[in-house]
């Protein structure tokens, strides 16, 4: 039971099945629309060039760090739909301290993801303190939250950008705070971002908490069941606090690869909707820290090959977009189906075994 | 007997009845024979195979083999409303009535193409109700009834459809001993009005009190049919085990002098508004003693349990020794020696999707063995759940099976075997055996009085009176929220105690 | 998990309703995408487009610059390719659109609007032989990157003029779509314009959205909304700089029996008939002009270079008369113009 085969070939065969359903459903609305099916999938499974494997990368990793934002609060059933005003929010104040420059070169840096931590977290916090003291749902709250963020960010922005340009944006961060990234891709023109390394080391993080620590095991036990945690004594309105923080502080990171590797400011097109990605990528992931790994190189993949479909096959990229939310809404569908199946499975195990141990005493009766 | 009545007196029989599940024999070779005009019981553990045997029964699961005969001729139901047009009807353990509706509505609700909803309709429940004595008025709503009347409304559906043959399933777990006497009444009543009712139950007393015969069911296979006139409670109980069974009754008092929890004064107002859930609540647990919390459900109960635990907010003073701890929280109440059996194991006990070990953390999670620091210590925690599951004699392939897997008694003795492990001073125990099966019910039983004897401090909260008398020193008598006798064990009997929870005058 | 699941459920149904919607809009373009123009003359120019958001069928800006490019497709025969962006795209797919383009030898390739400033000086620097050029934008320097851009303020002056002149009121109002600079010059024109006529005019002003939430740009009902509050507030004439929202601000002019402005294009010549008469004028930015006149530039083998502004004095932006509502004051507007083309009237970029 420790490692069932069975049972990870039912886990690893539901994203796969949800896969090819997708594949399937998406080819029926292109052909529907009339569009060339054979050519969608051959642009979006052709090889990638290496400068599209560094975006993949890139991008799965900004993903990656808002699914695991998103996942912290799913693990205890909290619904952070505000992360992504809160890495909106964390970016630019982030970006402008950066941009002021009052640390040198890499201090900067490192000082500039403390700040994008502690303004990810507050705001979230702000959901946190709202649900525990006022009952309200962090789901509206923190909606509400992502559009005064938006607000926010906008004004901020106008006070902080040079005038005269229509693309405004803080002031770029100084060359010796911009990371090169790592050109570990043979014949790509760019590079890794370096922060990319963020997503690995909230990567394990995460597993550590939710799966060594006594606080990990409260924060799961009242995502299974609020009753029984707060029986076992899990003081439930500071864990909801507490888990706000962190799920803030990592939707924080979610900026600072492409701050740092990419845009070196913050401005009106600095990228948005990560915050959602990140909730499709946690479900797809199963909130565990190597599933969402796979889910976010999969949504980067299908994000970045859609990319030439309107030159190459004339079909807008949207239709990754359903691809997507049909993957989504089938593996969820999947899983609970395989929740179910090995709830019985095990039951009927159970009882099996038990029925043969109990053999010899129905001799005896 | 019965076995060998011919078919003008047989109302049900059931043949090498068989059904698996796929890994489980529910029901093997059940043979069942109820006579027309009288009170079946079929008695069993839990998981025994009664429930499958009458969703069989009333069409809803088709038998893998076997044949059901009603009335002398052969049936096959592929759907409820089969079964209703042979005249065989199922009252559930849990009601199916709509709160918001009438006694009348509910009763036609579904079936108007029978009486129609108007008068037709009321004449017919009216002369229902009075052939078989039930006192109902057909205008009151749903809600304002007690479990009793709603209990009475459902028989009466039951019977408005045309039923020959009720079951009734567990229908007295619901109930309080007055209403259990009032329910034994109508089943005497329909009887006498030439109607069969097969009653599932393992409440082997009153099985004993109401029943003209009973088959007794153990794991899957009907074991016998007995007169109930001619065996004891004890008998049908070791028929359903299949082996020897532990009585609850305490032996000598090994109650001492150390007060180990003082409650004063405890009162908790409903956030609702409405009456005060508890009201200057005051006793004492000495060390080795058991003190029984006796009435009828939604008195304050489950509240005085959660205040104690401090799972909510009270007023008044709760002392674990000699610390007042009414402003701890509930974490550090649990780590100063306070153990938990939650009355409702799935809702306060358990994570059902979470493995064994991890189960056996809950609740203890900040303590020894299962942390090291801020880390949890899975080696600990791994090593004294497989000790639990020793101890204990919790039935389950491994400690990372998931506790949903288990039967209700083995989820029941390994809660058990986690709240005593960190030896507690006190012990609350909520229904501790409710809806677990004899085998387990004498294990708990046993580690309760083996831990007493230790010097545990219980307080025991349980609708089961007799294990209520059999297990406690003293036992209080809690109405609306207030204390309002205390009773001797030794001397008081169900009958009496029960009258007591209904506010009738407490026995001396 | 379970109350996940049916949040899952209901985040896919968004998912999909807006996947969808944007996939009827997105099929559009196969239409255009990849085909090789044949009427007209013959040319060997391969011009590639990355419209923004939208895309052509957008009912606004995109829609001005494809305009452009079909005109001079029809009229040089050139090859064409076009690509939209799609929201919450990263910067790297914008970069990837125009390096698509190049790669498939589209020269020059013209992004359409600001958003594709970074990527355009980017991939520019390393495709020094394509020409781009981008429209809205003046951040690039670079030699092979041609900024069109347009001194929206102008226009919107004389529709500003125009507005205080036709208001009973004396109380006027404007929607832009989006806060950003570029639509604050909308905004700084027409104020400007409004009280160069009335110095005591009441001005309402109010933004559909906030960047970097772009849907202000195309979501009528919240522009009827934002039109029927300064309606009911008191105004009679109202300007939108909300691309396709400002279908909403005729609606909203139509029950309010008020007047609206258009933008972009000439608004009249397109609405319905129903809608026709409460639209006063257009403030008219001819980005199809200014893609056109690239174009040509590049065929003709003498491309406009550096920052290229289409002002009142090259007629890149102006004021729509269809409809006639402004025949009568006409004269004055005129007037304005000229003292705005001969630097007597200094129109501000921003809003105080």
């Amino acid at each position: 039971m420790r490692f069932d085969v069975r049972r990870a070939a039912l886990t690893l065969a539901a994203p796969l099945l949800a896969i090819i359903f997708a594949v399937l459903v998406t080819s029926l609305v292109l052909a529907v629309a009339g569009d060339p099916v054979g050519e969608v999938w051959s642009t979006i499974f052709s090889k990638p060039k290496p400068r599209n494997i560094v975006n993949i990368i890139n991008s799965g990793s900004v993903l990656y760090l808002s699914a695991l934002a998103v996942a912290v609060g799913f693990r205890m059933n909290l619904f952070n739909i505000g992360v992504d005003g809160q890495y909106r929010l964390a970016a630019f104040v982030a970006a402008y301290v950066a941009g002021e420059a009052w640390l040198p070169g890499k201090l900067n840096v490192v000082f500039s993801i403390v700040v994008a931590i502690a303004v990810g977290a507050i705001w979230a916090g702000i959901a946190g303190l709202l649900r525990v003291t006022r009952g309200v749902s962090e789901v509206i709250s923190t909606i509400m939250l992502n559009s005064i963020a938006t607000y926010l960010v906008a004004y901020l922005l106008r006070q902080v950008s040079a005038k005269g340009t229509n693309n405004i944006h803080t002031n770029d961060i100084p060359v010796s705070s911009q990371l090169a990234g790592f050109k570990i891709v043979p014949d790509a023109p760019i590079a890794v971002y370096t922060l990319s390394l963020l997503a690995v080391v909230a990567a394990v993080f995460y597993w550590l908490l939710l799966n060594r620590t006594v606080f990990g095991f409260n924060l799961r036990a009242t995502g299974q069941s609020e009753s029984a945690a707060v029986a076992s004594g899990v003081n439930v309105k500071k864990m909801i606090i507490v888990s706000m923080l962190i799920s803030g502080g990592i939707a924080g990171l979610i900026g600072m690869p492409l701050l740092f590797g990419d845009s070196y400011n913050y401005g009106l097109t600095f990228q948005t909707g990560l915050g959602f990605a990140g909730i499709a990528v946690a479900l797809l992931g199963r909130n565990n820290p190597i599933g969402i790994a796979f889910a976010a190189l999969l949504f980067a993949f299908l994000n970045e090959q859609s990319n030439a479909l309107q030159l190459t096959a004339g079909v807008s990229n949207d239709i990754v977009n359903i691809m997507q939310g049909v993957i989504v809404l089938s593996v969820v569908v999947a899983y609970e189906v395989v929740r179910r199946y090995n709830n019985a499975a095990e039951q009927r195990r159970v009882a099996a075994q038990l029925e043969s141990t109990r053999q010899p005493e129905e001799v005896a009766a | 007997m019965s076995d060998t009545s011919d078919a003008q007196d047989t109302a049900v029989r059931l043949t090498d009845i068989g059904k698996r599940f796929p890994g489980v024999i529910a029901n093997d070779q059940v043979n069942v024979t109820v006579r027309h005009g009288t009170v079946h019981a079929l008695v069993g553990e839990n998981g025994a195979g009664k429930s499958t045997l009458m969703k069989i029964l009333y069409g809803v699961q088709k038998p893998d083999s076997g044949t059901i005969e009603v009335d002398g001729r052969q049936v096959s139901f592929s759907s409820p409303a089969d079964a209703i047009a042979a005249g065989i009807g199922m009252v559930f353990q849990h009601f199916m009535l709509a709160d918001n509706l009438t006694v009348l509505e509910n009763v036609v609700l579904g079936a108007e193409k029978l009486y129609g909803s108007g008068d037709r309709a009321r004449r017919r429940i009216h002369e229902l109700a009075t052939s078989y004595g039930f006192d109902l008025d057909p205008d009151r709503l749903v809600e304002d009834l007690g479990v009793g009347d709603r209990q009475r409304v459902e028989i009466l559906k039951v019977l408005y459809r045309g039923a020959r043959t009720i079951i009734l399933d567990e229908p007295t777990a619901v109930l309080v001993p007055q209403e259990v006497d009032e329910l034994f009444e109508n089943l005497r009543g329909l009887k006498a009005e030439g109607l069969t009712v097969l009653f599932i139950s393992h409440k082997l007393d009153e099985v004993l009190a109401v029943a003209d015969d009973v088959t007794v069911i153990r794991r899957g296979r009907t074991v016998t049919t007995v007169d109930p006139k001619q065996t004891t409670a004890r008998q049908l109980a070791e028929l359903m085990v299949g082996s020897e069974l532990p009585s609850p009754s305490t032996e000598t008092s090994t109650v001492t002098d150390v007060v180990a929890l003082s409650v004063r004064d405890l009162s908790m107002f409903d956030p609702q508004g409405g009456r005060d859930l508890l009201t200057d609540v005051s006793f004492d647990i000495r060390r080795g003693e058991v003190v029984g919390v006796a009435g009828v459900e939604g008195n304050g109960q489950a509240e005085l349990v959660e205040a104690i635990m401090g799972m909510r907010k009270v007023q008044g003073t709760i002392a674990l020794g000699d610390e007042d701890v009414a402003n701890w929280s509930t974490a550090r109440r649990r780590e100063s020696g306070i153990g938990y059996i939650p009355e409702d194991r799935h809702r306060h006990g358990l994570l059902l999707d979470a493995p064994l070990w991890e189960n056996r953390m809950l609740g203890h999670q900040t303590r020894e063995p299962n942390r090291k620091g801020p880390f949890i210590d899975r080696g600990g925690a791994r090593a004294d759940t497989e000790r639990i599951v020793e101890a204990y004699d919790v039935r389950t392939p491994s400690i990372d099976t998931t506790a949903r897997a288990l039967s209700g008694g083995n989820q029941q003795k390994l809660i058990v075997g986690r709240e005593m492990s960190s030896e507690p001073l006190l012990l609350i125990a909520s229904h501790p055996t409710r809806g677990v099966d004899v085998g387990a019910q004498a294990a708990i039983w046993d580690h309760i009085k083996t831990a007493r004897r230790e010097g545990l401090a219980v307080l025991l909260i349980s609708a089961d009176l007799d294990e209520l008398i059999g297990l406690s020193d003293t036992i209080h008598v809690m109405l609306r929220g207030r204390l309002v006798g205390t009773v001797d064990p030794q001397t008081v009997t169900p009958e009496q105690l029960g009258s007591a929870m209904t506010g009738a005058e407490v026995p001396a | 998990m379970r109350r996940s699941t049916k949040f899952a459920a209901v985040l896919t149904a968004g998912i999909l309703s807006v996947a969808l919607t944007a996939c009827g809009g997105g099929s559009d373009n196969k239409n255009s995408a990849n085909d090789t123009g044949s009427s007209g003359g013959k040319s060997d120019i391969k011009v590639g487009m990355a419209y923004d958001i939208g895309g052509r069928g957008d009912q606004s800006f995109n829609d001005m610059a494809a305009a452009g490019l079909d005109k001079a497709k029809s009229e040089f025969g050139i090859k064409t390719s076009e690509s939209e962006a799609t929201p919450d795209e990263a910067e790297s797919a914008k970069e990837d659109r125009l390096i698509q383009l190049a790669d498939a030898g589209y020269n020059p390739v013209i992004a359409v609007g600001f958003a594709y400033s970074e990527a355009v000086g980017k991939v520019a620097k390393q495709y020094p032989d394509v020409k781009f050029a981008i429209i809205d934008d003046t951040a690039n320097t670079d030699k092979n990157v041609t900024n069109l851009v347009f001194a929206e303020e102008q226009g919107s002056f004389l529709v500003g003029a125009a507005a205080a002149l036709k208001s009973k009121a004396g109380h006027i109002g404007f929607v832009g779509g989006v806060n950003t600079p570029l639509i604050n010059k909308f905004e700084a024109g027409y104020d400007a314009g409004a009280k160069a006529v009335n110095p005591s005019i009441k001005i309402e002003s109010a933004y559909l959205t906030q960047p970097p939430d772009f849907t202000g740009f195309n979501d009528p009902g919240k522009g009827k909304t934002a039109a029927e509050g300064q309606f009911d507030a008191g105004a009679d004439v109202v300007y939108h700089a909300a691309g396709g929202s400002g279908l909403g601000v005729f609606q909203a002019a139509k029950a309010a029996k008020g007047l609206a402005i258009g933008v972009d294009s000439d608004q009249y010549l397109t609405a319905s008939a129903d809608l026709q008469p409460f639209i006063l004028t257009s403030m008219i930015k001819h980005v199809d002009v200014a893609v056109y006149n690239f174009i040509k530039s590049v065929k003709d083998g003498d491309p406009l270079t550096g920052t290229v502004t289409f002002d009142l004095k090259a007629g890149g932006v102006d004021f729509s008369t269809s409809g006639g509502q402004v025949d009568d004051i006409k004269s004055k507007l005129d007037d304005f113009k000229k003292q705005i083309i001969d630097g007597t009237i200094k129109v501000p970029t921003t809003v105080k």
